[in-house]
């Protein structure tokens, strides 16, 4: 049987609180959300934090508030929910496929969006949607609070600009535009509880239902230490009128803007030559869907 | 420092002085001796520690006693009534659904939250509710099955 080690438990019963404890413990204490990754990584011995913060008392933290036009999804939300909610489901479906696939329905209902996020795996499945929607996360510490793009969150794996006292408290997604449309797909060898062998994200916006392509977004994950843009795959489609041959074109950049490793889950000759693939289906099906929304 | 919770297991409440460092598969096993809830990997892979908290299935490995404070919560010890089997561990003993046994309190406890949220699956809903219980020995197809019996024995009744 795996034992965790020893440590102190505290669970505050709201935000102010929640930031002095973890200010108080400089560094050395660690927010619990799902315990999913964490509660597994302290099995494994890797991290020995001497406090644990729940967070799940705190008010506000599990739901979804509509905010003018924008979403704010507390970081405290079960994937689960993600997979439930309408909203998400109408209005950013992207998210709904990927949460969908994160686990096992076991750990979707334990697992929550800020864990996810904060963890930073290369391979998690939640990032690379909410980055290509555009999606900000808010951070406070006891001296204030700031919003940063979740673009810029991440440093490599496990790394992020997150400081050691500071409480991720929700994530905010704006209206999508009108004429947008995205997709999200992960391949893995099995369907569930599989570790992302590659997966992308691809959004795109249209000026008409029948126009050119105004902005573009194609995220490629578990193909980096963190999720990235397939930066030439997204210059060349912006401007341009959709047709197959430019989502060809835009596929093949995109398997050359990544360079993965090789591991047991795949070589990296093959994971280019997917990136190629899933690129071009999410953006022909980001495509159709752009083409209908209003 | 122990800290003092309260559980509502299979509806009975209970008061129970622990460390936080002890996950709830631990404490319903060594505190509760409900032996029912299997340990098998410890972290998160295989379901075998499967319990329903506040209404949802977790893996009881990745939850702290002191998580689940003031939660209710079912093992397989309270799905029986009595003597009498539930329909779905019924049609698991009927379709033979059931080798070593590790897995069945999960798969069980599983299948019951699919449908109570989910009367009719499909194969596939089947398949996907279950996707976080791993079996060894049966191969699946006899505890999808017992699944779909379970699904009309329960509509009849
Ligand atoms: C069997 C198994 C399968 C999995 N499959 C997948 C998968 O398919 N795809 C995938 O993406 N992930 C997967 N995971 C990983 C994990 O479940 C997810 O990353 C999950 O979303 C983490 O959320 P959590 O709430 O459990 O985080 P926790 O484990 O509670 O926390 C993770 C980290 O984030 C920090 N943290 C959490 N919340 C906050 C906050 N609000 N503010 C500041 N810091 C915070 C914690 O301190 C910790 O460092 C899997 C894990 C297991 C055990
Ligand atoms: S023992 Fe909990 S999932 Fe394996
Ligand atoms: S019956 Fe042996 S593991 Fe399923």
């Amino acid at each position: 049987m795996l034992l965790l080690p020893r440590f102190d438990y505290e669970e505050p019963k709201d935000l102010s609180e929640a930031c002095r404890i973890l200010a108080g413990l400089k560094g050395n204490g660690k927010v619990i959300a799902g315990g999913t990754d964490l509660l597994v990584n302290m099995k494994k011995g890797l991290i020995s934090p001497t406090c644990l913060v729940g967070i799940s008392k705190i008010p506000g933290l599990s739901e979804i508030e509509p905010q003018n036009g924008s979403i704010f999804i507390g970081s405290n939300l079960i994937v689960a929910k993600l997979t439930e909610f309408e909203v998400i489901k109408k209005k950013y479906p992207m998210l709904y496929e990927a949460a969908s696939v994160l686990g096992s329905p076991l750990i979707r209902n334990r697992a929550t969006i800020g864990g996810n996020i904060v963890t930073a795996r290369p391979a998690a499945d939640l990032p690379p949607p909410l980055i290509a929607m555009g999606a900000r996360v808010r951070l406070k510490n006891r001296r204030g609070e700031r919003e940063v793009e979740l673009d810029r969150f991440f440093k490599g794996p496990g790394e992020t600009i997150i400081k050691k006292d500071e409480i991720l408290t929700g994530i905010i997604l704006d209206e999508p535009p009108i004429f947008s449309g995205g997709n999200y797909i992960k391949l893995g060898h099995r369907k569930a509880l599989e570790i992302a062998i590659v997966a992308v994200a691809s959004f795109i916006v249209l000026d008409k239902p029948d126009g050119i392509i105004m902005d573009a977004k194609v995220i490629l994950s578990s193909v980096a230490p963190k999720a990235i843009h397939a930066v030439s795959a997204e210059k060349t489609l912006i401007g341009e009128k959709p047709t197959d041959k430019l989502i060809e074109r835009a596929a093949n950049l995109a398997s050359q803007d990544c360079s993965p490793i090789d591991d047991i889950r795949g070589s990296a000759q093959y994971r280019c030559a997917m990136v190629e693939v899933l690129t071009k289906r999410t953006l022909t099906a980001a495509l159709k869907q752009a083409k209908k929304s209003r | 420092m122990k800290r003092i919770i309260n559980l509502i297991v299979n509806n009975k409440a209970y008061e129970i002085a622990v460390l936080p460092n002890r996950t709830l598969t631990q404490v319903l096993r060594e505190d509760l001796n409900l032996l029912g809830t299997k340990e098998g990997c410890g972290i998160g892979d295989c379901g075998a520690c499967t319990v329903i908290l506040n209404g949802r299935p977790v893996n009881s490995c990745l939850v702290l006693a002191v998580q689940a404070n003031g939660c209710n919560i079912q093992t397989i010890e309270g799905v029986a009534d009595g003597n009498n089997l539930h329909p779905i561990q019924e049609a698991f003993v009927e379709y033979g659904a059931i080798q070593c046994g590790f897995c069945t309190p999960g798969m069980v406890l599983s299948a019951k939250s699919l449908l109570e949220k989910n009367p009719k699956p499909t194969e596939m809903e089947i398949r996907e509710a279950i996707s976080g219980n791993l079996c060894r020995c049966t191969g699946y197809q006899k505890i999808v099955e017992a699944i779909q019996a379970a699904s009309k024995k329960m509509k009849k009744r």
